[in-house]
């Protein structure tokens, strides 16, 4: 009996966490924040849906499900597709989940699931941080040279993340994930034909996964290191002086970057589109 | 005052916003937008989505700013679509400047702030024009024929069709909950802030049985898109040829590059 998923079966998952996460961030663009002083009390996401749809079946499946049913239901279907900022949304979220469905090997532990829970919403969290505040640096020519603005820009986005890491973590994905995988184990899988997850299931893309994880950060470090370097001064590459604009070179390392990281995410899909395996 | 918060409420009903977000998919197909090859769309959004972040001239993006804001009007967005862009705008440029007083800034923080806020406003205008101008149809098929993956194409396709349902079945298993429990009582600021907290709690409750239901529903939906025969009609080059047959270019299309082209190339005149 061979344990692990049909592509039928991955597909299945797919549906079902981009229509349940979709709906979600529905609802989550019109519940109201609260702001207390500069803490923010706000649901983020609903991350804990496909968290917990990752640490049940397929992590890949649920990942990539939830990260486009963001785009659709939230963006496209409201109208508020911002273009490259969603690829950013795209990949982290994707990742975040995905490491999470990876770390769990067994869902009935639910401490081990409450904290992969938390571990998600900080790796998420931080990765959107950093490249919103480099987004800000690449859309105000002569960032540094604004009164009061960098620092603004670093004090927001740096508490923004703590905030949320706190918050929506512990209230909107730490707590619900250990409430709900425990009451969906062994009830939801039978609904799609699926054996329950446990220490000898196979999780698609075993040999290749941390890879394409190591790939996927070293794309990212090499996207932020670019520009810490060029901001300090220290250009590592001679030539970057006889650019008419400082401010191309850093645009063309996040360009490259996000083209390498695009690649990657795409080499990831096509991957799981092609290995089809039958039972 | 307390009635203007009841009715804003009232508006904000499950109802409402399906009815909001399925008029703005498919309520608005006589436009001349939803009229435009989806090519032609998504190339020209690829263009005002990006390029506006390279430039720093201010009566340039001004002149972008107009014309993306004419291709909206011309594509009959969805009131709340817009509330929500405009929320979405002022308050992340607002609540930076309002910080960056704190940290010593002056009025000279103001202007990058400005030209920055411009940038934003013209790139999501030019995505609502383009994602709420298209039916979901057409912008999927035109997804297509760009190589984008055919499970991306066919999730626009099925999210828009399973709203509906989904929203139905959400509004059923919470009406269930409500009816079982005692809402807290919502006067004063505290029991406001305790009767969000009940509401929030209720709806995650609420994804619990959801999750059973989609469960079921994905099931029967993937296993009639096996019976015919989706994953292989995927790497077909046939079949994909055929599911992009209908896009086709017209004279409007060529019309509506030239304006863009002419308008842009009259902002750069201008503005240097």
């Amino acid at each position: 009996m061979n344990k692990s998923m049909t592509q039928s079966q991955k597909l299945m998952v797919f549906v079902l966490s981009m229509s349940l996460y979709g709906l979600a961030t529905l609802f989550t663009e019109l519940i109201p924040s609260f702001q207390v002083g500069i803490v923010e009390f706000s649901v983020e996401y609903f991350i804990f849906i496909p968290i917990a749809l990752a640490i049940l079946f397929d992590p890949l499946s649920a990942a990539l499900g939830a990260a486009t049913g963001e785009i659709i239901f939230s963006e496209i279907m409201l109208g508020q597709f911002g273009g490259l900022g969603e690829l950013e949304k795209f990949i982290t979220i994707t990742i975040a989940i995905y490491i999470a469905g990876r770390l769990v090997r067994d869902p009935k532990n639910v401490k081990n699931v409450a904290m992969v829970a938390l571990l998600a919403v900080a790796i998420q969290q931080l990765m959107g941080a950093t490249v919103d505040i480099l987004k800000v640096q690449f859309a105000i020519e002569g960032f540094e040279a604004v009164p009061g603005l960098p620092e603004s820009v670093f004090f927001t986005e740096g508490f923004a993340c703590l905030n949320d890491i706190v918050f929506s973590g512990v209230l909107f994905s730490m707590i619900p994930s250990a409430y709900l995988v425990p009451r969906l184990y062994g009830k939801i899988e039978p609904l799609l034909g699926v054996r329950p997850r446990d220490r000898e299931t196979k999780i698609s893309g075993v040999k290749l996964s941390p890879k394409v994880i190591g790939i996927c950060l070293v794309a990212f470090l090499v996207a932020i290191g670019g520009e810490f370097l060029s901001e300090t001064g220290m250009s590592l590459i001679d030539w970057e002086a006889s650019w008419a604009e400082s401010g191309i070179s850093i645009v063309m390392s996040m360009l490259l970057a996000v083209v390498v990281i695009g690649a990657v995410v795409i080499k990831m899909k096509r991957r799981t589109n092609l290995e089809v395996t039958y039972d | 005052m307390k009635a203007v918060t009841e009715q804003l409420w009232d508006k904000f009903s499950l109802d409402f916003l399906r009815n909001q977000v399925l008029k703005n998919a498919y309520g608005n197909d006589d436009t001349i937008i939803a009229k435009i090859d989806p090519r032609t769309l998504l190339i020209w959004y690829i263009f005002f989505g990006v390029f506006p972040w390279f430039m720093h001239n201010p009566t340039l993006l001004l002149g972008l700013f107009i014309f993306v804001a004419v291709t909206t009007r011309l594509a009959k967005v969805a009131p709340l679509v817009l509330v929500l862009f405009c929320f979405g705008v002022f308050t992340q440029s607002g609540y930076l400047l309002i910080v960056s007083w704190f940290f010593g800034g002056n009025l000279e923080t103001l202007a990058p702030l400005l030209i920055m806020t411009l940038k934003v406003s013209i790139t999501s205008l030019a995505s609502i024009t383009v994602f709420s101008g298209l039916n979901p149809d057409r912008l999927a098929s035109g997804l297509l024929w760009f190589g984008c993956p055919d499970q991306f194409a066919f999730s626009i396709a099925f999210a828009y069709r399973i709203l509906p349902i989904l929203m139905e079945e959400f509004q059923n298993i919470l009406l269930s909950y409500r009816l079982r429990g005692q809402a807290p009582d919502n006067s004063g600021w505290r029991g406001k802030i305790r009767y969000v907290i009940y509401q929030v709690r209720i709806i995650m409750l609420s994804f619990l049985p959801l999750m059973l239901n989609i469960a079921k529903r994905s099931r029967t939906t993937v296993e009639a898109l096996e019976l015919r025969g989706y994953r292989y009609a995927n790497q077909n080059k046939v079949i994909k040829k055929m599911k992009i047959k209908m896009l086709q270019l017209s004279q409007l299309d060529f019309y509506f590059a030239l304006i863009s082209i002419a308008w842009l190339w009259g902002c750069f005149v201008v503005a240097s």
